[in-house]
This record gives C-alpha cells, structure tokens and sequence, in this order.
C-alpha cells in the first residue's frame, strides 16, 4: 500500500528550492533592472507558488478533476489580467471625438 | 476496516480514500475562490502601478527589506513544517505530528510578530494611510496609494494566516485525542493545502511590494 503521497526527499528539495528562489528574488531586487524588477520578481514568484502548489498542496498527486479546477483558477485570473490591462493600457490609443 | 476509520467515515462514503478525494476537490473549489478575491485586488494594484510606475516605487523604498525577507523565509519554512507534519500524519507517528503542527504555529507567530512589527514602524514613520500619513514629495497621493493597497492586502493576508493559526491548533487538539491514523488524516491534509495556500499569495505579496524598491534603498 503506498503510504505516502509525496517522499520526504521530495519535500526537502522542493524546500530548498523554495528557499534558493527566495534568495534568487532577493538578489534581483538590488539590481536596478527599472520596471522589469517586479516583472522578475513576479515570475520567479510564479515558480515558488507553482512549487508551492503541486508538492505542498499536493496538486500534481490529486486528481484530474481536481488539476481542471486548479487551472481553471489560473486561466480566469490570467483572463481577467489580460482583459482589465488591455483597457486600461490602450486607452489613448485610439482618438475620441470630443476628449 | 479499523473502528477509529469507520468512525471518522461519513456514512455518504464508501471509503476513506472516496472521502479524501471530494474534501480535496472541495478544499481546491475554496482555494480557487480565494484566488478571485486576492486576484481582483492584485490587478487592481496592476492597474495602479502601470498608472503611477514612478510614486510606487519610491512607497517600495520605504518598505523594511529585512524584515519583508525574513518574514519571507519563515513562511517557506513554515510551509515545510506543514508538509512534515503530513508526512507523519500519513505514517501514524502522533507524536511527530504534533510536533511539526506546534512548530509551524511557532514559526505563524513569528510571522505575525515581525509583521505587526513592520506596521508599528510605517505608523511611526507617518505611512498609515489616512489623516496619519505624511510624505513630503511630488507624488504624495499616489505614494499614500501604494500604502493603502499594502495595508489592505498584508491585512488581509494576516487574516488568513490566523485562520490559518486556529486551523492548525485545532488540528493539535484532535491529534492529542488521537483521531488521525495512516488511514484517515484528511484535515491534515487540507489544513496542509489550505497553509501553503497563505504562502502562495505572500509570495506575491513580497515580489510586488517589497523588490522593486530594493535598489532604491
């Protein structure tokens, strides 16, 4: 019978990398990269939830029907991300009459 | 199939393993919908940011570095105590159990004291928004934006993490009376999802508001 749904090994290097990402976002941090340090940051934050949510919450272990409601989650906020930036970036872009 | 087993088993179940499956796909249905109300806020601050790039940077500066990376490290450390604390749930060892459930409520607490800290100091340092806060630049109203969505969401994420908190002392109160086995752990288990949960959204937390003022200090 298997006992466990994730091995301790497992655990441990998902650990670490947690913790190696973490000193990799703070090392970003002090280098002046103008608007593309939150984008940096964002990204390597990405990584960590993703870790985060496949062996932690063990995601990646649990069901299909259980992966569709996790990316069902993500597909709506990148929707959402998409649509609300889209707006607010292209406003101006095109001339109004009368503004 | 054990009495301790057959106890904790909801009669609409056939097995534990039925059981633990439909408490995931539930716990995830919650996650998700705690993504939409975190989400909405974050692409409100997207929104923000993109307008005043500038005014929120200088609101990053004034952020405790030091303080925002430890909290940073204590909560992925607290995210593999809850992970070990599964891990001994799923082998029947109660006594580890508890331990590593006690220690990731340590490491919370920390985490609560080191924030509560940092909102002691931006208090002091006039950055509490309202009639409190002072900043004598160009920008002020959009600095004083910055801090507001700060507030709003590390507050909000403190609230998760004390529900987080009683969750877990719960969970030590249950394994004392001894009603987790190999075979039937599945609050662990979603306490474990829910706890990494409050990780996964600090760590966002921590790229948006504390690294893009890092080169300014």
């Amino acid at each position: 019978m298997k006992t466990h749904l994730v091995s301790l090994k497992g655990y441990i290097l998902t650990w670490l990398a947690l913790l190696a990402l973490a000193g990799l976002t703070i090392l970003i941090g002090f280098a002046n990269l103008g608007q593309f340090n939150i984008l940096v940051a964002v990204a390597i934050a990405a990584a960590q939830a993703s870790l985060l949510a496949a062996v932690y919450m063990h995601g990646l272990f649990g069901t299909t029907l259980i992966r569709v409601i996790a990316a069902g989650g993500i597909i709506w906020f990148l929707f959402f991300l998409t649509l609300v930036l889209g707006d607010y970036m292209t406003r101006g872009w095109v001339p109004f009459p009368g503004k | 199939m054990s009495e301790a087993v057959s106890l904790a088993l909801r009669e609409q179940f056939a097995t534990p393993t039925q059981q633990r499956e439909t408490a995931s796909i539930g716990m995830w249905i919650f996650v998700v919908s705690e993504t939409m109300l975190f989400g909405a806020l974050f692409v409100a601050f997207a929104v923000y940011r993109l307008s005043h790039p500038h005014a929120f940077d200088i609101g990053s500066g004034e952020m405790e570095l030091t303080l925002g990376s430890i909290n940073t490290v204590i909560l992925i450390c607290s995210s593999f105590t809850m992970a070990l604390a599964v891990y001994n749930a799923e082998s029947g060892r109660q006594g580890w159990l508890v331990f590593f459930l006690l220690l990731t409520v340590l490491l919370g607490c920390i985490f609560l004291g080191i924030k509560f800290t940092e909102y002691y100091d931006h208090f002091l340092d006039r950055k509490a928004p309202s009639i409190w806060f002072q900043y004598h630049g160009a920008d002020a109203p959009q600095v004083q934006m910055f801090f507001v969505f700060y507030f709003i969401l590390t507050a909000l994420h403190v609230v998760h993490l004390v529900v987080g908190l009683l969750l877990l002392l719960l969970m030590v109160i249950r394994s004392l009376a001894r009603t987790f086995t190999p075979a039937y752990h599945t609050p662990i288990l979603m306490t474990g999802v829910y706890w990494s949960f409050v990780d996964v959204i600090w760590v966002f937390l921590y790229a948006i508001f504390y690294v893009p003022g890092f080169h300014i200090k």
